[in-house]
């Protein structure tokens, strides 16, 4: 029996009616003969028009129905839900996009975007005459969640997961949580530092039955689709038991002949190869740097509690859901960039906050006392086309507020602040008028002419074109000049890398929809949270953790799950297993198997997720995939060439 | 007025249907809890529905905004009562909180109502509509707006002269002017607060001349000359119906001025005045559109880019703050402004101004409590008590607050804002 099918033609408000003649494109299906009725509405996705879709399926015992809209991205599950509320199977409507497809794309040609709508609609209904019912697969959703980023967004999301009563591994690369925020002091809003606020969740976490917290260590295989993962996790062995104290490791690390800076003061001070113990580092155990140690055995003479023949372990897990939170690297200048590395007297925004928290009464770098500081904004950021040209949204705040601490805390601070438009947005905006209260000077430079570092005779200069005083040319001698660099995405992308997640023009991860799916990413059961999407501060990274958090719980709550049925399905006979399918697939989801002693491509359809990257490849055809059938396929270019 | 006294309990109250609030009840509804959504308006969906396209992707707002607020809608575990508001919160004990409900009488029974428009037909009565931000007219018997939900007339009965003509008119007998207020005391276990924001009045900076000078609209009103269902369904001035061709933005009104009262930033009128001047430079290919700034604050995902891109279509960025705005005899405007880069007071003639106004807290909130009083922080938003770790945390436990009633933001902000604070209230009612 052929299909009795409802077409519904989208105005979306003019963002296609503006480009496309909707009524003239009903009226060239409305005769198809397996169309029953046809309509244009203003707003498909309406409330009010899906109500009148569920009465038009029920009242006209429609069989099929073709929305013409936006992307399928958008509203798939809007219209599927509606054709379950009609007790319609949900698979009987098919989408056509005309909105991305022809009238946004040919904005200039109304003629020509109709006629295509008109092509693309035909389409749809030839396809939505072979559609068939089916049933979701469903699959057991496993209460566990894996956190990868022990930062403040990580912890976050850990304690949230963990007080729904699901199982959390939280698994961070370096020896110690605490990410980013564990480096910093004094933070905009509360003045909390970085240390109290690391410690205080540090200790909600750990006493958490459901909580296992792997450090020093890193996924580096993973399998499975959402619901159940299974991730293999290595840890890289600190060679130091728990039972070392504070005075035994100080014994060590005398006896260590290795030097290295000290990434957590982002270089501005040295550490040994073995260290711990620090504030704001936990676990409280210390650890060897394995890349940096010589394996020299030095410390092991005088600590019985350490052993450098420990190898690396593996551990594998199984959870429903993974929630990135691996966070940002800070820009690191160019050689040169504005006297960067070439200049002593020129740090980083990131080095300057630990040099303010490291330093009592007198503020002194490189033995030096530091009076007039310039800050030069932007460095790393809004790059225009050639560099990154987004802009690091915590910078700003975070300058001023450490400007203001350092004048606060020392003697005789004065500050030039060269920006190119201060954005402390919000009420962040006080901080801003405090600092002009206080005697910081504000001089802005066009975006064709920055600020320029210079030296002489072992002076150091900052000169710029100040568009606030008539674009005149100002010059300050200062004794330190604090590039306030911006954040980009980690140069560490084994992880991100490993999970295929899709990455945005900026470099950082990508959500699906920044409004409508904001923490979620293109791979099912893998969310995103903190910086690792884009630049954030604390209380940003915080809430957007949670939302993941809330979202991977929802993903996992319910103890199952359903996918999709549209998973490729493999003619036994026709199939010769020639392996060209499995090499094709990105998902591993084909393996080899029997049929009576025949060797045949098998298909996890738990794994598998349509992309249909294995039909074209397969030399005998024996391979179809559910709702996209080389049979409706044809029917559909017949439909779309049958002018020609 | 009568008093129904009703007793009914769910998990959650989220006070406030904006984009903040229904995000806030999905979250709780999809993992079984029970949800009152409570809605002063009419309709579900906030501000952002009656939005045009939202930065800085340039969607369709309503495209975004209405199957979200379909799914609200249809959730079984969430009940939502519009031209309704919430008041005399109280804590009894964990997990345990009470509540009046107040349901003002939309004079129309809502399920019977098929959103016909014969009573809009039949009403004699017009006024302005708030909806269109004063722009266009209205009926006293109306439904709100299009893409309104639940899409039902309702009655303004402030305007309403009882003449009975929508009743005569009405083919489902919908109408009924015997509706009553409804008082109900009702029990929750958290409450999540939602209630958004006010925009600045515009009246209360006269040298800007927004209510004396007819073609200086506010950034709302030009959001729906500009919208989909936009209602002149072209852009033009109001004085004489011209298409403008010179257009300017004055940014930073009522944001940023210790002398109204304001000294933050509204975080989101410098986006949605660029986004403004894009869709203006879209829609009027020979318009000049000026925007007169102090900063350009394009700090979010993807802001800067479409900074970069409005320039690039012509926009024309001047930094510098509008003194004052005065009339010339045909309806221009001439404003006096600093012109920062070159330091000296300019002035220039725009045939249409817009006021990009800022965001004021809803001074409503502070009323929602009685006993154990809600915090405020400085500028009258809710006070967030542990700001940087649980940014959705409130002075009162179990009660906890989503979107711009902590401070002005933009969408996705808000969106994550709401999902933190629903996430706290699960955790909450799981403890």
């Amino acid at each position: 029996m052929d299909k009795r099918l409802g077409v519904y033609i989208c105005h979306c408000g003019g963002n296609i009616s503006d480009y496309v003649d909707v009524e003239k494109v009903r009226e060239a299906i409305e005769n198809d003969g397996c169309v029953l009725m046809s309509k244009t509405t203003q707003f498909a996705c309406s409330d009010s028009n899906q109500k009148e879709m569920v009465l038009d399926i029920q009242e006209q015992n429609l069989s099929g129905i073709v929305v013409a809209s936006c992307s399928p991205k958008l509203h798939l599950n809007t219209f599927r839900q509606v054709s379950e509320r009609a007790d319609l199977n949900k698979y009987n409507y098919v989408h056509a996009n005309i909105r991305e497809q022809a009238s946004w794309a040919h904005s200039d040609d109304k003629k020509g975007a109709t006629e295509k709508t008109i092509l693309l609609v035909k389409a749809a209904i030839a396809k939505a005459r072979l559609a068939e019912s089916l049933t979701p697969n469903k699959i057991m959703a496993i209460n566990a969640v894996a956190v990868i980023g022990g930062g403040v967004a990580g912890l976050k999301a850990a304690i949230s997961l963990s007080d729904k009563n699901t199982q959390v591994v939280l698994i961070e690369r370096e020896p110690f949580i605490g990410g980013r925020v564990g480096q910093w002091g004094e933070m905009f809003t509360t003045n909390q530092t970085g240390n109290e606020l690391i410690s205080s969740l540090y200790a909600q976490l750990v006493t958490r039955k459901n909580v296992q917290i792997y450090t020093n260590s890193e996924v580096v295989s993973y399998s499975g689709s959402i619901g159940d993962f299974s991730l293999k996790i290595e840890t890289t062995p600190r060679y130091i038991s728990q039972d070392c104290d504070a005075k035994e490791l100080q014994k060590a690390m005398d006896v260590c002949p290795v030097v290295v800076p000290d990434p957590f003061t982002f270089g501005i001070t040295n550490r040994k190869a073995i260290y711990g113990f620090a504030a704001s580092q936990y676990p409280k155990q210390a650890t060897i740097d394995d890349a940096a140690c010589t394996h020299c055995g030095a410390c092991e003479k005088v600590s019985k509690n350490i052993d450098l023949s420990l190898q690396k372990e593996m551990v594998e897990l199984h959870v429903g859901s993974v929630l990135m939170a691996t966070g940002f690297d800070p820009y690191t200048p160019e050689n040169g960039e504005f006297g960067y590395a070439e200049n002593e007297s020129v740090i980083t925004l990131p080095q300057f906050k630990k040099l303010i928290d490291n330093s009592e009464s007198k503020l002194i770098y490189k033995g030096k006392e530091i009076k007039n500081i310039a800050y030069i904004y932007c460095v790393g950021s809004r790059q225009g086309d050639e560099g990154n040209s987004y802009c690091s949204r915590y910078c700003c705040t975070s300058t001023i507020h450490s400007a203001i601490i350092a004048k606060k805390k020392f003697k005789n601070i004065h500050n030039f602040h060269f920006n190119r438009g201060i954005r402390t947005y919000g009420k962040q905006e006080v901080l801003y008028a405090e600092s002009l209260k206080l005697g910081d000077l504000y001089l802005q430079a066009t975006d064709d002419s920055p600020a320029e570092v210079y030296s002489e005779n072992g002076r150091t200069w900052v000169k710029v074109n100040d568009i606030l005083t008539e674009s005149k040319e100002m010059q300050v001698e200062v004794d330190l000049v604090v590039l306030v660099t911006g954040m980009v995405p980690r140069s560490d992308k084994k992880v991100s890398t490993l999970f295929k997640l899709p990455k945005g023009r900026d470099r950082f991860l990508n959500e699906i929809h920044m409004k409508l799916r904001p923490v979620e990413t293109a791979i099912d059961g893998i969310t995103i949270a903190g910086t690792c999407q884009s630049p954030k501060n604390v209380a940003e990274s915080v809430n957007s953790s949670l939302s993941a958090a809330t979202k991977a719980f929802s993903y996992i709550s319910k103890g199952e799950l359903e996918t999709e049925p549209i998973v490729v399905e493999i003619d036994a006979v026709k199939c010769t297993w020639c392996n060209e399918c499995s090499t094709a697939c990105p998902f591993d989801a084909i393996t080899q198997g029997l049929d009576g002693d025949r060797k045949i491509a098998v298909v996890n359809t738990t794994v598998c997720k349509g992309c249909g990257m294995c039909t074209p490849v397969c030399p005998t055809d024996a391979i179809d995939l559910v709702t996209f059938s080389s049979k409706e396929i044809m029917n559909m270019i017949d439909a779309l060439t049958e002018q020609i | 007025m009568s008093s129904t006294k009703n007793s009914v309990s769910y998990d959650a109250l989220v006070v406030g249907a904006g984009i903040a609030g229904g995000e806030a009840a999905l979250n709780l509804a999809v993992n079984g809890f029970k949800v009152l959504l409570v809605e002063k308006d009419l309709s579900v969906g906030g501000n952002m529905i009656k939005l045009s396209k939202v930065f800085p992707t340039l969607d369709c707002s309503a495209c975004i905004t209405t199957p979200k607020v379909s799914e609200i809608s249809r959730h079984p575990n969430i009940t939502i009562f519009t031209g309704s508001e919430a008041s005399n919160i109280r804590r009894v004990a964990d997990n345990h909180f009470v509540a009046n409900i107040t349901r003002q009488p939309r004079y129309v029974r809502v399920e019977d109502c098929t959103a016909c428009q014969l009573c809009e037909k039949a009403c004699p009565v017009s006024v302005r509509d708030q909806y269109q931000f004063g722009l266009i007219g209205r009926k006293a018997a109306y439904i709100p707006f299009s893409i309104a939900s639940p899409k039902a007339a309702a009655i303004d009965i402030e305007n309403c002269t009882l003449c009975g003509a929508c009743e005569r008119a009405c083919p489902t007998n919908c109408i009924d002017f015997t509706q009553e207020v409804e008082h109900l005391e009702m029990q929750f276990k958290t409450v999540i607060l939602a209630t958004g924001f006010e925009m600045f009045d515009a009246n209360r900076i006269p040298r800007y001349g927004f209510g004396k000078y007819k073609n200086v609209l506010t950034s709302l009103q030009m959001e729906r000359e500009i919208a989909p269902t936009r209602p002149f369904n072209t852009i033009l001035r109001p004085s004489d119906g011209k298409v403008p061709d010179k257009i300017a933005y004055v940014l930073c009104v009522g944001s940023r001025d210790a002398s109204v009262g304001n000294p933050i930033c509204s975080q989101i009128c410098c986006m949605y005045s660029i986004k403004q001047s894009q869709l203006l430079m879209g829609a009027l290919p020979m318009a000049d559109v000026t925007i007169y700034y102090i900063n350009i604050r394009a700090f979010g995902k993807g802001f800067e880019d479409f900074y970069q891109q409005a320039k690039g279509m012509g926009v024309n960025f001047v930094k510098g703050k509008v003194g004052s705005i005065s009339e010339t005899e045909n309806g221009n405007l001439m404003l006096r402004y600093e012109d920062i880069n070159e330091g000296i007071v300019k002035e220039e003639e725009h045939d249409m101004v817009i006021l990009s106004v800022g965001v004021l807290p809803n001074e409503g909130t502070t009323s929602l409590f009685s006993e154990e009083q809600l915090m405020l922080d400085p500028y009258r938003f809710v006070h967030q008590t542990d700001g940087l770790a649980n940014p959705s945390h409130t002075s009162i436990d179990g009660v906890f607050v989503a979107g711009t009633a902590t401070g002005p933001m933009d969408i996705p902000d808000a969106i994550l804002s709401a999902g933190s604070a629903s996430s706290e209230a699960i955790s909450y009612l799981l403890k």
